[in-house]
Order: structure tokens, then sequence, then C-alpha cells
């Protein structure tokens, strides 16, 4: 006990308070309208910290975010991501037609776009990308994407198509499929207008063909498929099973520069999401020559705009202009690092000391938020994203769809919005204001009157108490609990969302923190009580991406389907006017919101930084940057004085 | 000696095989795997995945082929980083996490020995009581403050270091987390030290060395030292093998590309190869740091034979 009263350690004491003070000062008193220094790097070099280590350099293996911008450097598609708005602008094609239905797409390549090798991008790369990204031997995570081509699925997950084996003929989908033979097929059967005649083909006559059956490569998904149709197994008997090519799918290289892909189904977004990284150039002499070796510094060919220079992983990544990039002319930056750095603390410290120029989305942490916030070199905007809760509609009692709007109605989504400071409230599914017309539906509204007036329909009746608090005496407690992963802020929200229940339901659902990817099985097999965290980020710029969660086949962690829904989407992606589109959809998000198998919670903010000399760089949805467009500013007076606008 | 050592190296061959069993074993009941994320794949995907890693094969067939590839010393490819093999990543990780891990082994067995001995040979003096002050600050507070604190002074106020990241040796940017990460081990080392010093000054060897009329340094050296620094060396043995792979905390902060970011990122994502290779080094260097421990003891002090 003695070193407690003796005077050097009240001394040591008083000096680390001292140090600390003098810190927090230091982090007060700068008075700049920036975070930090602002001293632009000599020459035009960015260095950005794009998140936690890439999984890969191959663009149709990579899932994260991360990974995406550094292969935005490295690769290019048929289009590009608009810098602002993240809609398709155009890349190795130059232009392109879609048919009235939007079902085929034919892609006008340029003749001057080049391999980091100088060899020239044809249509027949593309064609073997798309090949390769379906391939059940890459067993790419992101192939999902490509499902709207023809016969891509069936290839992908080793299907068969049913062939007599006397007349050679296939067995269609029209011969057995009840919601084929009510939409009449009529839809996947035009090519664009105006085309030369001459790309009339053999494999386009047959990809044009009425569509074969496609039998699951799964024994036990084929038996179910068969034990659900009789039609089907009457069909096959005697039959034989031919599996999906690689030749099947429908894309194909007209000639050198023209590039057609065929879908299955009407897909208006289908464009947009040719910018994303699985639909990106891959070399395939070198793939083919190199194995799961290809993307090594000495062996890598690239299509985009950078090559890569250097790659210590976990310390940084670095990139170089491409001087055979056909638009070379444009980019200004010599050179590109990447910085892996998982920390959000770590990454704010790097950036306020001037070592990086910028970072990913949602990295300010909240504590900082109202330092942060005023600062010029703050990028606050919309993102295409949401979170959200998922009600179990399998089993509980959230089966009571009363409950469910009950519980949702209980939640003051406003002040939710406005103690989380980075979110936008959200009471809709899709997000507000990043899809220019479309007609956001209104989910219902904070109302605890009506909630617990649902509540006692429901059979538990919501009292007050002499002390003002309400109670709910019966409600079963032990059959709910809201389950989340503890990463982020996660935490905190559940126990906001729990107080809100708690005050104006009375009723305490108990929290239950689970590892990140326990809870991701958890929720997936349902196997949790009552509510679920989740979110999403969308894939594409297009509603669509968030509708399509709940259809028919598409995994969501609420467990809700439903024909008519499907039906709706459907009919939406099957109209050709866009605003037409978008309000079928709307119909159909409202329709959903009506059944309320989620809570929706808000809509986050990009939520990160740069500096002002970095110029070509905007908060848009995705948080993806085109950065041939990115160049670092020496002249002061051109400087960013806040959020870069984000007008055309 | 020499047939201990013996006897000590053959159970570590065994000994690393069930601590690999063990893990695999472990790997296995976590729920959740490599491919899943937020972002949900269909069951179609996850087959043709399951397929291509062969977890669609019994789990004696994937055991089997686990353990006759880590035999052979190899332990195949990374799952979360396709193309990188396990052993490409520990021999890329482990120079990175060795140079901070000896540095900082080496700064704290300097600071924390002339510390500690000054404390025990000034027993309740003010060196002494500053010492150990500073000691249980040491150990208080956790290294997630103190690297924070640091970067706080001298990277963002006099911005005199970098904050974060690695630029080899000899660079600036070893100097704070060199500290952050010995910080612990220092004050431990100077209790230790002090201690077990204090404890043999007392003893009747000692009062016999004094008594036959050796000089008060020839006393320190030859006789209170190697009795008072046993229980700091069987401290320091396994603190050198956490000291170069388990600097997760430290690596994270500073953003540093070591060993420890891998073996936790590997354990979130459950990339199993990466698991195992990094535990079996990992027990392998404690077992034979341990050995290294009995041996030093068997020739420092002269009461243990083998």
């Amino acid at each position: 006990m003695s070193y407690f009263r003796c005077a050097e350690f009240r001394l040591a004491v008083a000096l680390l308070a001292l140090a600390s003070l003098a810190a927090g000062c230091g982090v007060a008193s700068t008075g700049s309208v920036y975070f930090g220094r602002v001293i632009p790097p000599e020459g035009q070099v960015m260095r950005y910290v794009t998140g936690s280590e890439i999984e890969s350099l191959d663009p149709q293996v990579g899932t994260g975010q991360p990974d995406a911008r550094v292969y935005q450097a490295l690769y290019e598609g048929l289009v590009e991501y608009n810098p602002k708005n993240t809609l398709p602008i155009p890349a190795v094609a130059e232009r392109w037609d879609i048919n009235s239905d939007s079902s085929e797409f034919v892609f006008h390549l340029r003749k001057n776009a080049r391999w980091s090798n100088g060899q020239p991008i044809t249509a027949k790369d593309f064609v073997y990308t798309f090949k390769r990204g379906l391939s059940p031997e890459l067993a790419s995570r992101n192939a999902y994407l490509a499902y709207y081509i023809k016969y891509s699925q069936g290839y992908n997950t080793g299907g068969s198509f049913v062939r007599d084996p006397k007349t050679g003929q296939f067995v269609l989908e029209r011969e057995v499929l009840e919601e084929v033979i009510k939409a009449g097929e009529a839809a996947t059967s035009r090519a664009p207008e105006g085309e030369n005649p001459a790309h009339e083909t053999q494999f386009h006559k047959f990809i044009h063909e009425p569509t074969r059956l496609v039998l699951s490569g799964d024994e036990t998904e084929r038996a179910g498929q068969l034990a659900a149709n009789p039609k089907i197994e009457a069909a096959i008997a005697g039959k034989e099973l031919v599996p999906v090519k690689a030749d099947d799918l429908g894309v194909e290289a007209v000639d050198d520069y023209t590039f057609r892909v065929t879908l299955r189904q009407p897909a208006p977004f289908f464009l947009g999401l040719m910018a994303h990284q699985f639909f990106r150039a891959v070399p395939q002499k070198t793939i083919e020559q190199y194995g799961e070796a290809w993307t090594q510094v000495g062996h890598i060919v690239s299509s985009g705009s950078f090559r890569l220079k250097e790659w210590i992983p976990y310390d940084r990544l670095v990139v170089e202009r491409d001087p055979n990039y056909w638009d070379a002319a444009t980019v200004k930056l010599d050179r590109i690092i990447f910085y892996p750095v998982k920390d959000n603390a770590t990454i704010m410290n790097l950036y306020k000391a001037g070592e990086i120029d910028g970072f990913l989305n949602h990295t300010v942490p909240a504590p900082w938020m109202d330092h942060i916030r005023p600062l010029r070199d703050y990028m606050d905007a919309t993102e295409n994203g949401n979170d959200y809760y998922d009600f179990n509609v399998r089993r509980g009692p959230f089966t009571d769809k009363r409950l469910r709007k009950a519980f949702n109605m209980a939640i003051d989504k406003v002040a939710f919005a406005n103690w989380r400071q980075t979110v936008k409230p959200l009471t809709g599914f899709v997000p507000l204001g990043i899809f220019p017309g479309y007609p956001n539906p209104k989910g219902d509204e904070f109302n605890p009157e009506r909630a617990r007036q649902l509540m006692a329909e429901a059979g538990f009746p919501v009292t007050k108490a002499a002390d003002g608090t309400w109670a709910c005496k019966n409600f079963p407690i032990s059959e709910v609990e809201l389950t989340y992963n503890p990463d982020g802020m996660n935490g905190q929200i559940a126990t906001f969302i729990q107080g809100q229940w708690k005050q104006n339901l009375g009723v305490t659902v108990p929290l239950k923190s689970m590892e990140f990817r326990t809870f991701l099985n958890v929720r997936a097999k349902g196997d949790y009580k009552g509510i679920a965290r989740d979110a999403w980020g969308g894939d594409y710029m297009d509603p669509f991406t968030f509708l399509n969660l709940f259809y028919a086949g598409a995994e969501n962690g609420s467990g809700w389907h439903d024909p008519k829904y499907d039906a709706m989407l459907d009919e939406a992606n099957r109209t050709s006017d866009p605003q037409k589109r978008y309000e079928l959809f709307a119909k159909a998000e409202a329709y959903m919101l009506e059944e309320q198998p989620v809570i929706p919670l808000d809509t986050p903010s990009v939520n990160w930084m740069k500096k002002p000399y970095v110029k070509g760089m905007y908060p848009n949805p995705l948080t993806l940057h085109a950065w041939k467009f990115v160049y670092i500013e020496h002249d002061q007076a051109k400087w960013d004085q806040g959020t870069p606008s984000m007008a055309e | 000696m020499f047939r201990f050592i013996i006897r000590r190296l053959l159970i570590t061959l065994p000994m690393v095989l069930v601590i690999v069993t063990l893990t695999w074993g472990l790997i296995r009941l976590a729920p959740g795997n490599f491919y899943t994320g937020e972002k949900r794949i269909p069951p179609a995907i996850e087959k043709n995945i399951r397929e291509k890693y062969g977890l669609d094969k019994p789990w004696y067939v994937q055991y089997g082929k686990m353990m006759s590839r880590v035999l052979k010393g190899d332990f195949g490819d990374s799952l979360t980083y396709p193309g990188q093999s396990v052993n490409q990543i520990l021999w890329r990780t482990l120079p990175v996490s060795a140079t901070l891990g000896v540095l900082a082994y080496l700064l704290a067995l300097a600071v924390g020995l002339t510390f500690g001995t000054l404390a025990a040979l000034r027993q309740n003096s003010k060196i002494d009581y500053a010492s150990m002050a500073l000691a249980m600050l040491g150990i208080s507070i956790p290294n997630f403050v103190l690297g924070p604190l640091l970067v706080l002074i001298f990277s963002l106020t006099l911005f005199w270091l970098p904050p974060a990241r690695y630029g080899g040796f000899p660079s600036w940017s070893l100097v704070m987390p060199v500290i952050t990460l010995s910080a612990l081990y220092m004050a431990y080392i100077a209790r230790l030290t002090r201690s077990g010093m204090l404890e043999v000054l007392r003893a009747d060897y000692v009062r016999t060395a004094r008594a036959k009329g050796l000089s008060e340094k020839q006393v320190v050296l030859r006789h209170v030292m190697r009795g008072g620094l046993l229980p700091v060396i069987s401290f320091t043995g396994p603190a050198l093998a956490y000291l170069i792979t388990g600097t997760v905390v430290v690596e994270q902060i500073f953003a540093i590309p070591g060993l420890g970011n891998y073996f936790l990122n590997a354990n979130f994502s459950r990339d199993e190869p990466l698991i195992i290779g990094i535990v079996a080094f990992l027990a392998i260097l404690i077992l034979v740091f341990n050995l290294l421990v009995d041996i030093a003891y068997g020739i420092i002090d002269p009461r243990i034979r083998y």
C-alpha cells in the first residue's frame, strides 16, 4: 500500500493526466475546417484505406466491398459505375442496344480496348469471362448475380436438360411448368430493333427457341422438383438427361466487337449489373497458364485503367497507371496505394496525421461525430443499403401479423435516427432518395397508441400502472429474443430498440448476442426466437436488389414468402416503361410492408472522409470509385469546400 | 541432460498432433463456414463450394487428408485468401511479428531487470517505490489504452511518429508498437526480479557468501542473480513465444501485417487450414521455449539436475 502514498506515485499520476489533457487540447484546438493535417502528397499519388484485407485479386472470387474498390482500378467491364450516381456509363462497351422488354442486350465494344499486355480486348474475352464466372469448378460466391442469363443457373448448379433419345426433342418448360404456361413465354423472344441481320446466328436461333426444362443437378432437389409437379415426372419418363454446358449459356461473341447476352426473363437493371466486379474482363490465356496463381505480380494481366505494381498482403497494394489502357489520357493518378486497415480508430489516426488521403465508408465512429460532421472533408450522403430487424414468421408469437405490426409501430424511428446520427429513418424497405422517380411507399409510422391496441387484439393487453408506465403481463417473453452479432453499434442499437418496446409496450425483450458467423448460421436457418438483426447492401442501382430478397428461392432472415408478391415483381420486370415499372415495384413493396415480415430501421449514410485536394471522388450510394477520374489538386484555390456537388 | 532433451523433443511431435486434432474438431463444432457472409448465398452455390473444397466428404476422409498434409509440413491453402498457401503466409508474417516481439522482449528484459534489481537492492528507497509504482501502472494499463494514448501524444499532437503501419526494421514506425507491447512484460519482469531477488537476498547461502568475504558485486552477480532470476526465466520463456506470435491487439491498433492479425481473422472467418497452421506453429514454439526454459534452469540453478 505504501506505493499509493508516496510522492513519486502522485507525480506520475499528475504527469499522465497532464499528458492526456495536452492530447485532448490537441484535438479540440486545431480550429481547422478540415480534420488533421492537409498536406497533399507530391505528384499524382493517392493513398487510400479500403478496409479489411482483400480476399483475392481475382474479381470473380473476391466478394467484399474492399475488394471491389481494388478491382475498379485493375479491371474494366462492359460498363463502369458513374462516379456520382453509380449508374452505368460506357467502358469497354462504347454503346449498347436493348430489346423492348430488356431481355436481350447487345454490347458494341470499342476497338481500342487493351489488356495490360497490349493485346486487344474482344467479345470472346467477355464470353470467356462470363462462362468462367459461372463454372461450377470456380464455385464463385457471386455467380448468382448472373442467374438472369439464360441457362446460367442450370450450368452453374450442374443441372440437366431432358431429351427424348428417339426424336432428339428436348422437354420444354412450357410443356410442364404452370407459371410459364400462364406467362405465355412471349417475353424472351425478340432481338433489339434495327439489329444487323448478319447477327442472326445459329446460336441466336438456339437461344431463342422455347426454353428447355432444366432439372436440378442435386439428387434430393431433383426428387423435390419431380414430387412437386407430376407433369414433370410424366414428361421425363423414358428420356435421357443431358447436362447443361458452358456453350448453352446465353452469351455470344457475334463478332470480335459485338457481344450479345440473352436473359431468361426481362431484367431492366441488368445493364447496371454489368459494372459489377463479377462481370469485369479476366484474361483467358493467363488464367489457363498459371491457374490460381494468375493474379501474382509477374503473371497478372489486367483490363483496367491501372495495373498491379506491388502486393504485400495486410500491408499495401500498389497499382500504377496502365499506358495500354484505351482511355489512358483521362487517367490522372500515377499510382494508388491501397492500405488494408480494419480498425476504425486507426484509420482516423492515419487520416488525421495526413498519412492517407481518403478512406472507406462507415468509418467515422459515432462518438467522434459531433467533432467530425461540421468539417468540410466529411462525406455525408445516402447509401444503397438499409438496416432492419427480421421477424421470425416461421414459428413463435410473431406468426401473428398484429404483433409484428405492434412491435414495428412501437419504435420511434425518428428518435432512433437522431440518436444514431449517421442514418436516416426508414419506414419502407427500399432506401429513400437514391432511386430518382421511385415512389417509395410508406410503412407504418410510430404510433404507440395503435401498437397497444393491436397487442390487445392479439390477446396481450397493455395496461397502465399507477406510476404511468406500461406493462403487458401475459406476453410470452420467454419465446422472444432480440438476436444480433455484437459488431459495430449493434449492441447499443439493440438496447435502444429494447428500450422503445419497454417504454411503449411494457415488454422487455431479452437481448442475445452471438459471434458473427454463428449468428449468420442461426439467422439463415430461422433458429432464433422472434427477432434478429439484419441489413442489406444493394448489388446494383435498382429497387429490385432489395425487393428481390423476399422473392421465391431467395433466402431472407424472416422466412417470409408469398406467391402473390412474386407475381407482382414478375409483372413489374416485364414492364418496359421505367416509370410504370417503378410504380409496380412500389405496389409490391407496399404489399410486403403490409405483411410486416421485417422492421425497417434506417438507411445509413456513407460516412467517410477525403482530403479537400482529392478531386473526382464522390460520396456515391455504393462507395465505389472509378479511379480513372480521381486526381490530386495542388492548386489550393480549387480544393473542395465541402461535400462535392453530385449534380451531373 | 542430453537424454532429457531427446525425450522431450520426442514428446513434442505427438503433442502437436493432438493439439492439431483438437483444433480441427473445435473448428468443426463452431457454427458457420468460411463462405458464409452477410450476403446470403443460394444453396446451389454453397454446394459448388463444398464440392470444390471437399467439404461434402465424410469427416474421416477430411481429417485424413488434413493430417497427411500436416505430417508433410504442408498446411494447405488458405480458404479466405485463395491462392495463398498457409506456409507462405507464415513465412511472410513471422518475420514481422518476430521483429516486434524480439525487440519488445529485449526492451522488457533490459528495463525490467535493471529496475527490478535496483529496487531489490535498495528496498524501501525512493527508486524502489518509483519503479514499483511504474510497474503497477504498466500492469494495470492495458495495451489497447496505452497504444492509442501514445498515438495521441506522439503522432496526433506532436507529429513525431507515424500513427500506424509497419515500415520495416529499423524504422520509427516500430517505436510505439514496441513500447506498447513490452510495457506489461517490462512491469512483470521488474516485479518478478525484485521479489525473486529479495527472497534470495535473505537466503542462508547469500549470508554464507557474504560471510566468506566476497565483494558485494560478486555476491549479487554470482549468487543472488542466479537464484533470484529463476521466476523471471520461467516467465520469460513462454512470454517470448507469445510476444512473437500473439500480438493481436497491438497489430490491430498499429495496422501491422503480422501473424496476430491473421490468427484473429482466421478464427472469425473459419479459415481452417490457416487456423491449424498457426495453432500448430504456436504449439511448437511454446513447447520449444518451455524446453529451453527447463534447460536454462539446469544451467542456472545448481539444485536442479536432469
